[in-house]
């Protein structure tokens, strides 16, 4: 199966959830939904076969304002849906970090939720558990993964003197 | 809470029993709880929280993070190439396996790719970490389950794949061997003819291991029916590694995700049904001899092929001549200074492998510049890490270090 | 000047101070330090390493256990403020006390003269008093008031209860062919070859097994497994306190070798003691102590071979497979008995 079929596929299935669908370097497939139907959209792709959340990313981007979290969903038990990662990605605004959890849907997402919440603080509502995983709650606070966390030594030596 | 003790204001402990001297909190009635870790001979850096009543554990709860160095976050300011000594560090003795998909990553954003000849030396560093760092996992196995020789054999043998990883990078661990566009150096002379004696050596090393361990009576007491993932709930966790294929799922980066050479090599992936700590400990051994089988086509094959360079051309043509002779003469490839400048463009890409102790995946967002926008590492052990939530519960206190060690979990590639 | 020596010499020699002190308590360290050495060098040999060496290189690290006791000896000894002090202290002396008492009851010789107390029950007393001490590991435990060891205490009591029918019955099997508790009787009924361990090879198999149960051999080193419970009941001792607790434990091995060695390897035969001091006790002993260091040299090899059992496995075995064949071995005393083979 290619991964424009996939594509198709994927649009099918999830019809107007997913607004927009890329693919990057052939095998990571990107679907852009909304935080409404987040619950929706992963319910239907693990009925589809992607059986666990291979894991959660977020990125911080600081200038334009937004969260972007991303389940990237992997599977285990189709041989041809395991060749390819599905991201599931939605933006949430930066000043008000909630989501939903998908700790119901997908069990393997338990500590990555609170890993991000950890270091970003994003709040997952409905996790039964969030607490900090990795980090102590003191270090937790500062959300260190945050873009406007600068770690303060600087180790580059070719950086341009302004 | 009536009885928490308060130092300058922050919550040191609990008195809810009044015992004089110590801390004490009420947590349920009939149950005793024991922190495994992390300076406990059983847990590695970590700390397990266990619940037991009587002697069945009722409750577990994983505290991870004190080998946690912030890698993520680390590699956002630092350039590209510094991520692979830094990636590293997540397990030392699995370096190639742990760092070759960062690399790949970044290859796949430069549109590059390695040659031939450089895929077929990151597999053979690959197989090589990969038998060392289940030779590793066996003897922390072996001394868990009080088994003093299965500490110490493994131990030794693991020597023999370190020596060689040593003779063909330059160092014992930390190896930094897959650069962007290829590797850092050929292979010696005589080395794979070393390379065939440790496989002949290991073989024979494997069947000492099944008669005195594996097949142990006390052992296989103490392994059979403990610690079953089901395969539905291996599936469910995301259990990955060893761990997912002996509980019956087919699932292999190598396999699935062909990366490098691995699809015009030779080998079988091993599958067991049981789930149990068993399985997991005769998965391993499994695993070992295929990667034998490996090691000894990806040494026919080098010997078959005359030397080529092993730097993909982008990065190999800025080389100074003076590099290129080191290069004929020796087979080492120095790195020009064109690494410590580079851009990559702005994109992103998912990569993964298998390391050997399930998969590694890294999420590499460039957006552009000199160093990158955002690295995602999801590792082996942090997937791994679930097992305790929801697999040791049931288990009696003593199943705990035989489930920790058939699980073969690294702390500090869980705490990235 | 010869009678003040001469009065050393009978003092020392006195069949009770004799026995529990040279016996009991010097000659067993001596073979616990040797046996020490010996287990290590051995699983090095197994292990595929050197083992102890760089202390006397010349012969072969022996003098590394000696560097050991003196470190246990000098180490400073911690009382946590927590735990309960008089039974703390008191519980690892009363333990290495009462696993060498038994040595008293247990003749090493055939001659009236040297025995420190009349032998006539010496299988049931000695027999009673080497059940007393896991007691006290247990109090050291409770003491200790730490999680790890109050676990490790409870494993003890659990083991108490799987191998103490065991072995008394074991044990007992011979007083079932002899017909009598006097364990001079029980060696001197196994002359020849005629000993227990032949004639009843399974009650031999259920002490030797209920031996290793209760001393925390491999592979059922359980109440003190370092990956679970840290070192069970003895977590809080340090220095010379935890020295005696680990030292308890390989005497009281001993003691229950050289009970072995009398009740089924036929104790001093094929010697027969002769007249006097040497001929009489001297060389009766060395024939029970060898034998002994024999059977020890065999439980601490195992520590290279096996791992160790789960607590609840170690019980079944105790429960399913020992107490049977303790009972079988009984019943095969008294079978023999009834046919009249001693």
């Amino acid at each position: 199966m290619g991964p424009e079929e996939l594509v198709e596929r994927i649009k099918s299935l999830l019809g107007d959830f997913a607004k927009d669908i890329k693919i990057w370097k052939n095998d990571y497939i990107e679907v852009e939904v909304d935080k409404e139907n987040i619950e929706e959209v992963a319910k239907r792709m693990k009925e589809f076969g992607f059986d666990h959340v291979k894991d959660l990313t977020v990125v911080d981007y600081m200038k334009e304002g937004f969260f972007r979290i991303i389940y990237n969903l992997g599977s285990y038990d189709n041989f041809e849906l395991s060749y390819y990662i599905v991201g599931i990605a939605y933006n949430i605004p930066r000043d008000k970090p909630v989501t939903k959890t998908l700790y119901y849907i997908y069990t393997s997402a338990d500590f990555q939720e609170r890993e991000a919440y950890e270091a970003f603080g994003i709040t997952f509502e409905g996790h039964p558990d969030l607490r900090p995983v990795l980090l102590s709650p003191p270090v937790a606070e500062l959300k260190p993964l945050r873009k406007d966390f600068v770690v303060k030594e600087d180790p580059e030596i070719i950086t341009k003197k302004k | 809470m009536s009885g928490i003790i308060r130092t300058q204001g922050a919550q040191v402990g609990f008195n809810d029993l009044k015992l004089p001297g110590m801390w004490s909190r009420k947590i349920g009635k009939d149950l005793y709880e024991i922190f495994i870790g992390p300076q406990h001979p059983g847990s590695g850096h970590m700390r397990i929280v266990i619940r037991i009543d009587g002697d069945v554990i009722v409750e577990a709860d994983p505290d991870m993070g004190y080998v946690h160095r912030t890698m993520e976050k680390l590699s956002e300011v630092r350039t590209w190439i510094k991520g692979i000594p830094l990636f590293e560090r997540m397990a030392i003795h699995d370096a190639c396996n742990v760092t070759l998909p960062y690399v790949r990553a970044v290859e796949k954003l430069m549109d590059i790719e390695a040659p031939e000849r450089a895929k077929y030396l990151r597999v053979l560093l690959c197989e090589i970490n990969r038998i060392a760092a289940f030779l590793y996992g066996f003897g922390i196995f072996g001394v868990f389950l009080g088994h003093s020789t299965m500490y110490m054999w493994p131990f030794g043998d693991r020597e023999v794949w370190v020596e060689l990883a040593e003779w063909l990078t330059g160092a014992r661990l930390t190896h930094s061997y897959p650069v962007f566009g290829g590797v850092r150096r050929d292979v010696p002379a005589g080395f794979t003819d070393a390379l065939r004696k440790a496989i002949r050596y290991m073989r024979k090393r494997l069947e000492d291991y099944r008669k005195i361990f594996v097949d142990n009576p006390v052992i296989r007491a103490r392994l059979e029916d403990v610690g079953v993932i089901p395969k539905n709930l291996a599936i469910e966790l995301g259990i990955t590694g060893p761990n997912l294929r002996a509980s019956g799922v087919k699932y292999d980066v190598r396999l699935n995700h062909p990366y490098e050479v691995y699809d015009q090599l030779d080998f079988e992936i091993p599958v067991f049904q049981e789930g149990d700590a068993y399985a997991r400990v005769w998965q391993r051994v499994e695993e070992i001899k295929q990667s034998l089988n490996i090691l000894e086509q990806v040494a026919d094959w080098l010997d078959k092929h005359p030397r080529t360079p092993i730097l993909h051309d982008k990065f190999w043509k800025t080389a100074p001549p003076l590099y290129k002779k080191i290069f004929e003469e020796t087979g080492r490839a120095k790195l020009g200074a064109v690494y410590a400048i580079m851009k990559v463009p702005a994109g992103k890409a998912y990569e993964r492998a298998e390391t050997a102790r399930g998969e590694i995946s890294y999420y590499v967002e460039s957006n552009g510049g000199n160093k990158p926008y955002r690295i995602r590492i999801h590792s082996a052990s942090a997937r791994n890490a679930l097992v305790y939530k929801y697999i040791v519960p049931g288990h009696r206190v003593m199943d705990l270090p035989a489930i920790y060690g058939s699980i073969d979990y690294f702390p500090p590639e869980a705490d990235r | 000047m010869s009678g003040i020596l001469d009065a050393i010499i009978k003092i020392i020699t006195w069949p009770p101070l004799w026995q529990l002190v040279v016996l009991g308590l010097l000659v067993p360290l001596g073979v616990v330090i040797f046996i020490l050495w010996f287990e290590r060098k051995t699983a090095a040999r197994v292990q595929r390493r050197i083992g102890p060496y760089h202390v006397s290189p010349k012969i072969a690290g022996g003098l590394q256990l000696i560097a050991d006791l003196m470190r246990y000896m000098f180490q400073e000894v911690i009382i946590p403020k927590t735990v309960d002090k008089f039974p703390f202290i008191v519980a690892p002396l009363a333990a290495l006390i009462l696993s060498i008492v038994p040595v008293v009851a247990i003749p090493f010789t055939s001659i009236k003269a040297y025995f420190p107390i009349d032998m006539s029950y010496s299988l049931i007393i000695s027999l009673a008093l080497l059940t007393l001490s896991p007691l006290f590991i247990i109090l050291s435990g409770w003491a200790s008031n730490n999680k790890f060891s109050i676990i490790g205490g409870m494993r003890e009591a659990y083991l108490i209860t799987a191998y103490e029918l065991v072995a008394v019955l074991a044990f007992l099997s011979a007083g079932a062919i002899t017909g009598s508790f006097n364990l001079v009787d029980i060696v001197e009924a196994q002359s020849g070859v005629k000993w227990f361990i032949i004639l009843n090879p399974l009650a031999f198999a259920a002490a030797f097994i209920g031996v290793l149960l209760s001393t925390s051999g491999f592979p059922f080193e359980i109440a003190e497994s370092e990956h679970e419970v840290v070192a069970g009941a003895f977590t809080e001792y340090s220095g010379l306190v935890y020295g005696m607790n680990m030292g308890a434990a390989y005497l009281k091995r001993m003691i229950f070798s050289i009970m072995i060695t009398v009740v089924f390897l036929g104790g001093w035969q094929p010697y027969t003691p002769g007249e006097g001091f040497i001929a009489g006790y001297l060389v009766p002993s060395i024939v029970i102590l060898v034998k002994a260091t024999i059977l020890m040299m065999i439980f601490s090899f195992f520590r290279a071979v096996y791992g160790r059992y789960r607590l609840d496995q170690a019980l079944d075995i105790a429960w399913k497979i020992l107490f049977p064949l303790a009972v079988l071995g009984f019943g095969l005393g008294l079978l023999e008995a009834y046919l009249g083979i001693i």
